[in-house]
């Protein structure tokens, strides 16, 4: 998957924005959105309220954890802790670039708010990296991936499947060559086994 | 999304012939009539048991296989002994371009010659060893590019892959006008400490 295709997942999140215009309902696939009301908020999706605010229609209220303090204790948390843990948003690098992106204004201390979030983006993918690693070093049939999101679950497509593939190519290769070479005729599911460990 | 490096071998795979033309030491347990042509070293019409020659694999794999075995193989070099000992030394450091282009591909027809089992876990090992080789090229391609010069294809693939992946990802965190990054004070450090060295 793109970068760009997790982008539209995450864009169908829900936060609360304050419009500067009225206007009746709007009727989408996914659902109405509105009606608006002057300074009275309310919830949109994500891609909403980015083109509202691009032609400044309304003010985007920041997710309750886009808060220093809370990323700072996010961020300790992650780093003491072996494995992941839950993120307060399944596409908290999508929302954060987003609304970071379009709506500075309306969030105090962005740029704090940005290296932060990019600290802990760090930090997770560094973890993710080395549990990577010990995964195929072990050999292990599978792993936890708990508390990922998806955009962190993508960044390690297509490197780590493709390598699971060609192990798993490399462990299962058993050609019928085997068994002919022993003289014998059996059935190739015989052969298996014969080298795996 | 069918990824493309899965890759089996078939009849038109390119890869596949090309792996499967390596010299591949072999000894002949029967008399062949009229093959005189391919020892190059004699003169007579037919080959005599006990000739040992060097061909290609595609050769050998038909010639020992079947109820009569006309050749026996053997281990071409890198699969040997003393190699396998540098591999296991070290899998990282070593130039797999250099041992041969289709390392893990060749590896798979020839380890049926090896009745231990030493050339399979040979391969695992030099794959699962040299994983974090590949995975850590694929995030940092550009600090050097010749390094990838000591990929086998295979490899050379996965890190192709990874890498495009890798860059997708780089545009896409750095498109918004204003980029997410690090500090600029971290970045200024040639390396950036690690967080919590045994944690990570």
């Amino acid at each position: 998957m793109d970068p760009d295709e997790v982008e539209f997942l995450g864009e169908k999140s829900m936060i609360e924005i304050v419009p500067t215009f009225n206007s009746a309902p709007i009727y989408f696939i996914g659902g109405d959105v509105g009606p608006f009301r002057a300074s009275i908020p309310l919830r949109v999706p994500l891609w909403v309220a980015v083109h509202l605010k691009q032609q400044q229609q309304c003010k985007i209220i920041p997710p309750d954890w886009m808060d220093l303090e809370k990323l700072e204790n996010l961020k300790e948390e992650e780093k003491s802790n072996r494995s992941f843990i839950k993120m307060p948003s399944e596409h908290y690098i999508v929302e954060a670039k987003l609304i970071l992106g379009c709506a500075a204004d309306d969030i105090p201390r962005t740029d704090e708010i940005r290296t932060i979030i990019k600290d802990i983006w760090d930090i997770r993918k560094s973890k993710l990296r080395s549990s990577m690693d010990q995964m195929i070093k072990k050999s292990a049939m599978y792993a936890a991936v708990d508390n990922l999101t998806l955009m962190e679950i993508n960044s390690i497509r297509p490197l780590l499947p493709h390598a699971l593939e060609q192990i798993y190519r490399i462990k299962s290769n058993k050609r019928a060559i085997l068994n002919r070479t022993q003289g014998s005729v059996t059935t190739p599911s015989n052969a298996t086994g014969s080298f795996t460990n | 999304m069918l990824p493309s490096s899965s890759y089996q071998p078939n009849y038109f795979s390119i890869e596949d012939i090309l792996a499967t033309q390596e010299r591949t030491p072999c000894k002949f347990l029967q008399d062949v009539p009229r093959m005189g042509k391919l020892n190059p070293s004699a003169e007579e019409k037919d080959l005599k048991v006990g000739t040992e020659l060097e061909l290609p694999l595609w050769l050998v794999l038909d010639g020992a296989a079947g109820r009569q075995l006309i050749l026996a193989p053997e281990l071409p070099k890198i699969y040997r002994e003393a190699y396998r000992e540098i591999l296991k030394a070290d899998a990282t450091a070593i130039d797999l371009h250099k041992f041969n282009l289709y390392f893990y591909e060749l590896g798979s027809y020839i380890k049926h010659f090896d009745r231990r089992g030493d050339v399979h876990n040979i391969l695992l090992h030099t794959f699962t060893t040299r994983f974090r080789l590949i995975m850590d090229l694929a995030n940092n391609a550009d600090s050097d590019p010749t390094i990838q010069n000591k990929l086998d294809t295979l490899e050379r693939r996965l890190f192709k892959d990874g890498h495009n992946a890798r860059m997708k990802l780089n545009t896409w965190l750095l498109e918004s006008g204003i980029p997410l990054k690090a500090a600029s004070m971290v970045d200024n450090h040639r390396k950036r400490k690690r967080v919590n060295e045994e944690l990570v």
